[in-house]
């Protein structure tokens, strides 16, 4: 199922109008980065927790052709959680904060 | 009323003002979107400093805005009946924030604004870059807030009618100040390094206190206003 590093799963969006997009692990490497430097965390400690979260969200994609963002999200931030809870709780919680 | 009574119910008003919590989870977001797209510690002063003197200006010019147009409708001192709305308005909203303040019952600090509103506001705040953009997002957030504070803004502006003239312009100093405390202290953490998930947490710890506190000190504030105005004048006392 890889291609060149990215995967072939389909990711439905929140909304309506919304197609499916194939998963790009750099838009989510850069979510979970920006969250860790959120939380306080040195720039290059957030790109390796970054890393190491995606691979495992990778890892859990495989033989998922299709998935949600919200099912993403929950993987990720649980991952996260091992190594940053601060950093999972502002990923998992950022779109409730208004 | 004398003059230390008056500056003493707007700053009251103003610190229910600062409880409310929309301009504040803008100022949050802007700030997390800030430090997770690596911009640097200055730009983030510039972007949060921007915001909150928006937030600020908005508040004044509500507020004397408010003073102008309710002395254009009733003129000064405003008589028993109008004193009797505003004291409704602010009971009514008071048991209104206690019930529906903040959205759900789940985590978070979700708050009891039309969605589309929420996502306009954290659309435009993902795409602050300049200052100058900060500043209008803290125009606009006081401005989606408007539903709450509409009594502050009220008994604040009907007090200032009340005041000698040179005393309405520190009247209205003290509101903007106050109001804005709850905007400085978010500013002042997040300038002075602490993180943003830290200060997220807090306030959802403390929602429900936040919202307890606001609807009481806004049932309070009205009932002050009822026997102080209304019952007052009405059997003579004053």
């Amino acid at each position: 199922m890889h291609e060149g590093g990215n995967i072939q799963t389909h990711v439905v969006k929140n909304g309506r109008h919304r197609h499916p997009e194939a998963f790009e692990r750099e838009k989510l490497h850069k979510s979970i980065v920006a969250a860790c430097l959120g939380s306080g965390a040195p720039t290059g400690n957030a790109e390796s927790t970054a890393r190491r979260v995606v691979d495992e969200v990778v890892s859990w994609l495989q033989k998922r052709p299709e998935v949600t963002s919200n099912d993403i999200r929950r993987v990720a931030a649980k991952a996260l959680r091992t190594y940053h809870p601060d950093a999972s709780y502002l990923y998992e919680h950022h779109r409730s904060i208004m | 009323m004398d003059i230390f009574t008056s500056l003493a119910i707007i700053a009251f008003a103003a610190l229910i003002h600062a409880s409310f919590q929309l301009s504040v989870s803008v100022l949050t977001l802007l700030s997390s979107h800030t430090i997770g797209a690596k911009r640097s510690r200055a730009k983030l002063l510039r972007l949060t400093s921007s915001f909150v003197g928006g937030a600020a200006l908005m508040s004044l010019l509500l507020l004397v805005s408010a003073a102008f147009v309710f002395l254009q409708l009733f003129g000064a001192p405003v008589s028993l009946e109008v004193w009797a709305i505003a004291c409704s308005v602010v009971l009514g909203i008071g048991v209104a924030v206690w019930l529906f303040y903040y959205r759900t019952k789940k985590a978070g600090t979700e708050l009891w604004i039309p969605r589309a509103f929420a996502k306009h506001l954290t659309s435009r705040t993902k795409a602050t870059r300049a200052s100058v953009e900060a500043f209008s997002l803290g125009l606009t957030s006081v401005i989606s807030e408007l539903i709450f504070i509409i009594p502050t803004l009220t008994i604040s502006a009907l007090i200032l009618l009340e005041l000698p003239s040179q005393w309405q312009l520190v009247g209205a100093l003290v509101y903007t100040l106050v109001s804005s405390l709850g905007l400085i202290v978010v500013w002042s953490l997040v300038g002075s390094g602490h993180s943003i998930s830290r200060v997220q947490k807090w306030r959802e710890k403390n929602k429900r206190f936040l919202q307890f506190s606001a609807g009481s000190a806004l049932v309070a504030l009205g009932f002050f206003i009822y026997i102080n105005e209304v019952v007052a004048l009405a059997t003579g006392v004053l």
